[in-house]
């Protein structure tokens, strides 16, 4: 589904990304790992080219979308993937159901009453009809992240991508995430997912890969990942979270 | 004393029908500070976009190049020419050929306003978390599409007090309109002070201007009440929302 050559991305001088190179396949839930500063969000993040990359190819169902920096093309790409942030990021003028409403009717995706059902809907099944019309100051960060979710899933995404979205939250609330997130792998979506759960890694992750310094250094199925290290940088680092 | 205050209310009022010449002048500096508030605003947000998008932009195009520099150089010339002298600059020179004085003042304290507001609306936007761009890009809405329903709604509310300030100053600014030959406020009391031969329209003006500033500083705290609806707990939508049996009634 997106094939990722030789992938790089500098910050004027500083070299994030070394030359990636991975396939992830539809249906499947890839699990970014690593030290911060390795480079996983900013990999996530030139996928729906939030960053620009500096070199390299992203085939999107083997439309090289690496060059699109502008316009139609770009935001069309970005249609297809959501995204969920670390903070939410939901508008707080907006209320819940407008969170969610805004773009698919902006972007003419649905009729506003197609995309208020829609809405209603999503929000049913993350249980929480009764909070459309307030707005997210008033929401925990736990129900923040889910909306956040469903404001992604309402534009109907081939791929989620998820950048620590456990990581803001206090540790009560991480369940109710992390379940929704489950939830969603377990219907099909294709999914990657920056994270430090690693116990959520290896229940929920298809495939796992250990970035570090811009290169990924080692990936596996999750058993196979976690039990039986390869690389002495893999080993060090689960040696210190696990 | 309540004699000295009838007989001066009499002498600058109601003597010789002066009352007219007071009202025609209150018109005058409500409507150019009016026009001039739409013609800063305008300007203003203009040029705030101009600077933000050059700004935030890896590789600007050279239209945006020149748009930015020219944004920047007015805003200097702007703050940097005292406001008596671009009234004479519109008045003697860029309007010579004008005797529509009215029109003068507007442009003139317009286009002054301009150039604070636009420093107003981008530190405005300039505190608006840059997450939310990232989350309009994410759902690919486009640049204007953010600005417009994401950013501008937040940017707007975060200044609406420096811009209350900014219309105070306006309004009290245009006392100087007299210079080119309008007839606003201050000129009329200049007026009848130059009949009656004593200090007494002076304090006439004075409260006038008070009393309108009283009134817009009202005006701009419901402005402020009503975009703070996001702080409560919910918002208007729900009748509508329960009538169409999206949301369940609690």
């Amino acid at each position: 589904m997106i094939k990722v050559i030789g992938l790089s991305k500098k910050f004027d001088d500083l070299e994030v990304l070394k030359g990636i190179d991975e396939e992830i396949l539809q249906g499947e839930k890839v699990v970014i790992i690593g030290p911060s500063g390795s480079g996983k969000s900013t990999f996530l993040r030139c996928l729906n080219l939030m960053e620009f990359p500096t070199g390299g190819e992203i085939l999107f169902e083997g439309e090289n979308v690496a060059g699109y920096r502008k316009g139609k093309q770009l935001n069309a790409h970005r249609q297809r993937i959501g995204m969920v942030f670390q903070h939410f990021n939901l508008f707080p003028h907006l209320s819940v159901i407008e969170n969610i409403t805004l773009a698919p009717v902006m972007l003419k995706k649905s009729t506003k009453a197609e995309a208020l059902r829609n809405a209603a809907r999503l929000l049913d099944r993350i249980g929480l009809a009764e909070k459309a019309a307030n707005y997210p100051a008033t929401l925990s960060g736990g129900q923040k992240q889910r909306v956040a979710i469903v404001r992604a899933l309402a534009m109907e995404p081939k791929v989620m991508l998820f950048d620590e979205p456990t990581s803001a939250l206090d540790p009560e609330m991480v369940g109710e995430v992390l379940d929704l997130i489950g939830d969603l792998a377990d219907e099909g979506m294709t999914m990657v997912l920056v994270t430090h759960e690693m116990g959520f890694a290896r229940e929920v992750g298809s495939r796992i890969l250990f970035m570090d310094e811009g290169k990924i250094v080692e990936q596996a199925e999750p058993t196979t990942f976690f039990t039986n290290p390869q690389s002495p940088r893999l080993q060090d680092f689960l040696a210190k979270v696990v | 004393m309540i004699d000295t205050i009838t007989s001066a209310f009499y002498r600058v009022m109601i003597y010789d029908d002066r009352w007219r010449m007071w009202l025609s002048g209150l018109e005058l500096t409500l409507t150019v500070t009016f026009f001039a508030l739409l013609v800063g605003l305008l300007a203003g947000l203009t040029l705030a976009i101009v600077r933000v998008t050059y700004d935030s932009s890896a590789k600007p195009n050279p239209l945006l190049i020149i748009l930015n520099r020219f944004a920047k150089l007015y805003i200097s010339a702007i703050r940097g020419i005292p406001m008596v002298v671009q009234l004479l600059v519109w008045a003697l020179v860029i309007l010579a050929a004008s005797r529509n004085s009215f029109l003068i003042a507007t442009l003139a304290f317009g286009f002054n306003s301009g150039a604070y507001v636009s420093e107003v609306f981008r530190a405005g936007i300039a505190s608006i978390d840059k997450g939310q761009s990232e989350a309009g890009r994410s759902l690919g809405l486009s640049y204007a599409q953010t600005m417009l329903k994401i950013i501008l709604p937040q940017a707007i509310k975060n200044c609406l007090p420096a811009f209350g300030n900014e219309f105070i100053s306006l309004l009290k600014e245009t006392s100087i309109a007299g210079m080119a030959a309008i007839a606003d406020v201050t000129q009329v009391g200049n007026i009848i002070r130059g009949r009656t031969f004593d200090p007494a329209p002076l304090f006439f003006v004075a409260a006038i201007y008070l009393i309108l500033v009283l009134f817009l500083e009202f005006l701009i705290r419901q402005m402020e009440k009503a975009l703070n609806k996001s702080d409560r707990r919910t918002g208007k939508p729900i009748a509508k929302l329960k009538r169409k049996g999206l949301v369940r009634n609690d």
